[in-house]
């Protein structure tokens, strides 16, 4: 009863629907924009938004294929076939390509997965196009799946990166679960929802910000003294107050996802939820399958927003005035969009891929772990206990903080 | 039903707002009254369990508020001064949400909301949103909320302020219903509306009480102490800035001065029976702010 009195409370402001409603447009718009910004070409030339969309996911039709060994080593050979001809190899001072049928027959309809071939001989950090499968030397085999270990590898062993012993030990044996050979195919509309998973971070803002007032919204409108001195006033309906928020958060946090989910995926379709990440990039060292990387990233996403929600509700217990908590909360929200990670590893970096904004990230190709002791853990799972942890230890204090208030 | 003050004091900081006041209440309504910032706020907070005393323990019926805790509070019905309401809420909803707060199960509530909505005059209004009530509707919404779980010990603060004399009539008698059988604590610095319904009066000066006692026999007081006397207006004029003036009234050309003083002011003054006004003025006017007046209580 009182949860639901609470929950009455919260949803007619209207500024809670206001807020809401500008923060849902929002991740609908910028969920929404690269299915609309989306172009692609032919021969004929540019097609644009859904008309480019749907030729792209025809032209993957034929790539939902297992990348073995064989299927690799036939692929590059296809391609250094092409530059065999000197009638195919355009030529612009700086590097070759293929021009004509070549290309747009032999090349454009797969060039991402040509692309992603190739970054697997690359070296780290090195960026190579479909080019450069010319050069490779095939004649005993691709050893694709060799070539991914050893840069995966390498990748452990910049020096950039420090990475303790454990740390590599626990990437590489992370990197093993991986299932290969890599089943291939078109993952459009996952690969969106990855790359803007921190447009999320503006709802976890907007739902904190309607759930600033709950307690002291009471302070400034003088209504604490008359619930503090009801009978439950300093016990259950303290209870009731956070619950009514976290349930507002909870309900408000999955319309923003199903927003920001169904959007990308009704545009450029759900196929692809049961293939392997590393199919994005060949040194991703997670076993998750796209959808699976989707959810637990929502995971981590949920938990900083009952973190950051409990964090609300305590300043809110602890402040007079619904803007002060938004004085205190707003630059924890937004302060770290203009940190950016440093090129080398240290305290810096791992702090700030905790940070709330940065959690919205999943970094899934960078490597980034913690080691307590002789115990590593990666980002995710230290941003899921860390976050639960403040949850666990803020959240009572929101509790024994409205109790303590003395209205004076 | 008792309930004790005992050596409560309110420190903030080096003022102190209540200052050791001890006093045993029983059924009955209590006029609390007090110039502003004389303390009665507080110790209605206290009272209430919304602010901690810096000294000294209430308690209800021998067993302190600590003891009791949510037991205590189903005793208590607080209406604050200027406290506000959930404006997007309706009447109805409001008096619901307060029911479910003060633990209240859900037949009783809906009976009991329906009831004192009208009884305070609001049932036509019950449906509306708090937002478009008037100052009037918001405070007998107040009371009704404070009613709600019939309590022991009613604090009303300042429940008058701010409305006009139809409302405050109405307003007093709605108090005087809801008093039986109850402790009442009613604030105000208007003399008239304590001096109607209150059966006791606690006068609170610089944090502590000053005097306390039944209605009419705390004006003994000041027996002998007030004296009306028709004078000119210049006469008036030296009188006003001379005594302690609670009432000034032009008749035909002449003034009527009524004058709290020792003694007469002069020959033609007439002695006559005090009032809470007096009393009040006598305390609170701005001659006994300027010398201390000595505590009766």
């Amino acid at each position: 009863m009182l949860v639901k009195y609470e929950l009455l409370k919260i949803l007619r402001k209207k500024s809670t629907l206001l807020i809401m409603a500008v923060s849902l447009i929002l991740t609908a718009f910028l969920f929404g924009l690269p299915a609309v910004q989306y172009q692609t070409y032919d021969q004929d030339g540019v097609m644009k938004g859904m008309e480019g969309i749907a030729f792209e996911k025809q032209q993957y039709a034929r790539l939902s294929v297992s990348l073995s060994e064989e299927y690799i080593t036939k692929t590059i050979r296809e391609v250094q076939k092409l530059f065999e001809s000197p009638d195919n190899v355009g030529y612009d001072g700086k590097e070759t390509f293929l021009i004509g049928d070549a290309y747009w027959k032999g090349i454009a309809p797969r060039e991402k997965l040509l692309r992603f071939i190739a970054g697997t001989y690359s070296k780290p950090n090195e960026s190579l196009g479909y080019d450069s499968l010319r050069q490779l030397d095939i004649t005993k085999g691709a050893f694709f799946y060799q070539k991914m270990a050893e840069k995966r590898e390498a990748l452990l062993l910049d020096p950039a990166r420090a990475l303790s012993k454990e740390q590599k030990e626990y990437w590489s044996r992370m990197a093993h679960k991986v299932k290969t050979p890599l089943q291939y195919g078109y993952y459009g509309g996952w690969e969106v929802i990855i790359s803007c998973f921190e447009i999320l971070m503006f709802a976890l803002l907007a739902i904190c910000i309607v759930i600033a007032p709950v307690f002291s919204g009471e302070y400034q409108a003088g209504t604490d003294a008359v619930i503090l001195a009801a009978r439950y006033g300093k016990t259950k309906l303290v209870a009731a107050k956070i619950a009514a928020a976290l349930l507002f958060g909870t309900a408000a946090f999955v319309l923003h996802v199903l927003t920001a989910c169904v959007l990308p995926l009704a545009a450029f379709g759900a196929e692809g939820w049961n293939l392997p990440i590393a199919i994005a990039n060949s040194t991703i060292p997670y076993p998750f399958t796209f959808l699976q990387a989707v959810l637990v990233n929502i995971g981590v996403i949920y938990l900083v927003l009952l973190a950051m929600m409990s964090l609300t509700l305590f300043l809110s217990a602890k402040m007079k005035s619904p803007y002060q908590v938004l004085v205190v909360l707003i630059p924890i929200f937004l302060i770290p969009i203009f940190l950016t990670p440093g090129n080398t590893a240290g305290i810096y970096n791992l702090i700030l891929f905790l940070l709330p904004y940065r959690c919205a990230m999943p970094e899934f190709g960078k490597y980034i772990s913690y080691q307590f002791g002789g115990a590593v853990f990666d980002v995710l799972t230290v941003r899921a206990v860390l976050y639960l942890l403040i949850t666990m230890l803020i959240l009572p204090l929101a509790r024994t903080t409205f109790k303590k208030h003395q209205v004076a | 039903m008792e309930l004790q003050l005992h050596h409560v004091s309110k420190q903030y900081g080096k003022k102190c707002a209540v200052n050791n006041v001890n006093a045993v209440l029983l059924p009955g309504v209590y006029g609390l009254l007090g110039a502003n910032g004389a303390g009665k706020t507080t110790l209605m907070r206290m009272i209430c369990g919304v602010l901690k005393p810096s000294a000294g323990s209430i308690s209800l019926n021998g067993k302190t508020m600590e003891t009791l805790g949510e037991r205590y509070y189903a005793h208590i019905g607080y209406m604050p001064q200027e406290f506000g309401f959930y404006p997007d809420f309706t009447a109805r909803e409001f008096m619901l949400y307060m029911a479910a707060v003060k633990g209240m199960d859900k037949k009783r509530a809906k009976t009991r909301t329906e009831d004192l909505l009208d009884m305070v005059n609001l049932s036509s209004a019950a449906d509306q949103k708090i937002k478009s009530f008037s100052g009037g509707m918001k405070q007998r919404l107040g009371v009704a909320q404070a009613e709600l779980n019939n309590p022991s010990i009613l604090v009303l603060d300042e429940p008058t302020a701010g409305l006009d004399p139809k409302e405050r009539v109405r307003f007093r008698n709605l108090i005087s219903n809801f008093a039986k059988e109850k402790i009442v604590i009613l604030s105000t610095h208007i003399v008239a509306d304590v001096s109607y319904i209150a059966d006791t009066i606690l006068m609170m000066k610089q944090g502590r009480f000053l005097l306390q006692g039944e209605r009419d026999a705390i004006t003994e007081n000041i027996k002998g102490k007030v004296w009306e006397l028709l004078v000119d207006e210049k006469t008036a004029a030296e009188f006003n800035s001379k005594y302690s003036v609670v009432n000034l009234h032009h008749e035909n050309g002449m003034v009527r001065l009524r004058i709290i003083e020792e003694t007469a002011p002069s020959q033609n003054a007439q002695n006559v029976e005090a009032d809470l006004e007096d009393l009040f003025m006598y305390y609170f006017g701005e001659k006994a702010e300027k010398q201390e007046v000595p505590y009766a209580g």
